[in-house]
């Protein structure tokens, strides 16, 4: 049986992550029935595990359970493979600005990202290491160090991480749909 | 193919965005922005994405039958029917209260109209958290340090404080009505952190503190009132409760108010009953 300094805790902690937590696992599984499972079983890890430790940092706390219960989840019930190996090189492969000669344009780049469900594909379409710190930080809010906490990456590796994914997207939206 | 100083400059171009460089770092970007063009439209590109990634790609809400699964695992001590219970009545407290306090507002504009703006100069009591905010703009001019995150971006801004605090930031443009927003940081109110912009006015600088609408101790109203020297200024709109704290005029700190409110208020004004 749980006891009650954990309920307490969890009370306070999960709930109101509860929105940021959904989020994050309908991305990373890319199906709201599964991030239900994914959440609900990240709720449980959290429960048992505050028993024992008390959290300074709840938001990136809950996330990397989150995080990690959907991992388990894809690999559990997946076909497709989630094993990424990246690091530092990351930013090796990025070439932002190669295509320069037809100079990107602000504008247009702007008008591809009004098209909502465009910039949704991009976003999904991102392998899931980049996926992840981009959904971390522009969606759940989590600074660089909360998402290297939540991710077990470092700092220098969410970095070129993001700037890579939204480099990623940029060039997905400029280029012709 | 791989160029270290463009790396460099795309990931120092990301942190500005996120509000990840400390002050001076900030300090230097910007001016490295007004010098280079190419910076400055590759730095607006990149907010223009980030901005259409939190529009189209927002947080969503977890449905209700996961919120109730998750509650269940750990149910409240009380029994539920007792803390739905007093939900309704703060609600409806809270409306009444908000009644009162236009009243509250209107005596004292008829105050302000018949003795003149001078009496409202007088040092308030009139409170623990005006006083605070007072004493943390004090403290934070003194040390030189007004804001904790530097930038006259909101797009760094609000992320910058969202992720400190629970209240939603209201950031209001106001660089054309002479307020420029030059950072943000954070205020402890009652072990609350209370998100607080800081906007220049020619030398000078207004804090606006934005609090929970319910929060004790800010009275509605509008009157420039003075503590320590300081001028204050307290208002409400449906959302949120606010506290100016600035070292300029009385004049230029109501005329703040009124820009800051036309700014944030206009879509968010209750109905008036």
């Amino acid at each position: 049986m749980t006891n009650l300094v954990a309920e307490r805790r969890f009370r306070e902690i999960v709930p109101p992550l509860l929105d940021d937590a959904y989020t994050l696992a309908k991305w990373l599984s890319r199906s709201p029935t599964d991030a239900e499972d994914i959440v609900q079983d990240a709720a449980l890890r959290a429960l048992s595990a505050l028993s024992t430790v008390s959290v300074d940092r709840p938001k990136p706390w809950f996330l990397a359970i989150v995080r990690n219960a959907a991992m388990t989840f894809m690999a559990r019930n997946r076909r497709e493979t989630m094993a990424y190996a990246g690091d530092l090189t990351d930013l090796d492969a990025l070439d932002s600005r190669g295509d320069d000669e037809a100079a990107p344009n602000p504008e247009q780049a702007l008008i591809a990202a009004q098209d909502g469900e465009r910039l949704r594909q991009a976003i999904a379409n991102l392998p899931s290491p980049f996926l992840e710190t981009l959904i971390m930080r522009d969606v759940n809010g989590l600074s660089y160090r909360e998402i290297a906490e939540a991710t077990g990456a470092p700092v220098g590796t969410v970095m070129s991480r993001l700037a890579r994914a939204r480099a990623m997207l940029a060039k997905t939206l400029r280029s012709e749909p | 193919m791989t160029d270290p100083d463009m790396d460099e400059r795309l990931l120092r171009l990301n942190a500005a965005l996120d509000g990840e460089l400390d002050a001076m770092a900030q300090l230097a970007f910007e001016r490295e922005m007004r010098d280079d063009p190419a910076l400055a439209a590759e730095y607006r590109r990149l907010a223009a994405l980030s901005d259409a990634i939190r529009r189209h790609a927002p947080r969503e809400a977890a449905p209700q039958a996961l919120a109730s699964r998750i509650a269940a695992l750990a149910p409240p001590a009380p029994p539920p029917e007792s803390a739905t219970a007093t939900v309704v009545p703060l609600r409806r407290a809270w409306r009444d209260w908000r009644a009162l306090a236009m009243a509250a507002s209107f005596a004292v504009l008829g105050f302000a109209v018949g003795a003149g703006l001078t009496s409202l100069r007088t040092p308030s009591r009139s409170g623990g958290v005006a006083q605070n905010l007072v004493s943390d703009f004090a403290r934070a001019e003194i040390a030189g340090q007004p804001f904790d995150v530097a930038s006259s971006d909101r797009h760094t801004v609000k992320p910058w404080l969202a992720d400190r605090t629970t209240v939603s930031a209201s950031i209001v443009d106001l660089a054309a009505q002479g307020f420029p927003l030059v950072g943000g940081r954070i205020a402890v109110i009652d072990r609350v952190p209370a998100p607080t912009l800081v906007y220049r006015h020619n030398e000078h600088l207004v804090a606006v503190t934005e609090l929970p609408p319910d929060f004790t101790g800010v009275r509605a109203g509008g009157g420039v009132e003075t503590i320590d020297g300081y001028h204050v200024a307290r208002w409400r709109d449906a959302n949120l409760a606010y506290v100016a704290v600035s070292d300029a005029d009385e004049t230029a700190l109501a005329e703040f108010v009124a820009a800051f409110r036309r700014g944030s208020g206009a879509a968010t004004e209750p109905a008036r009953p």
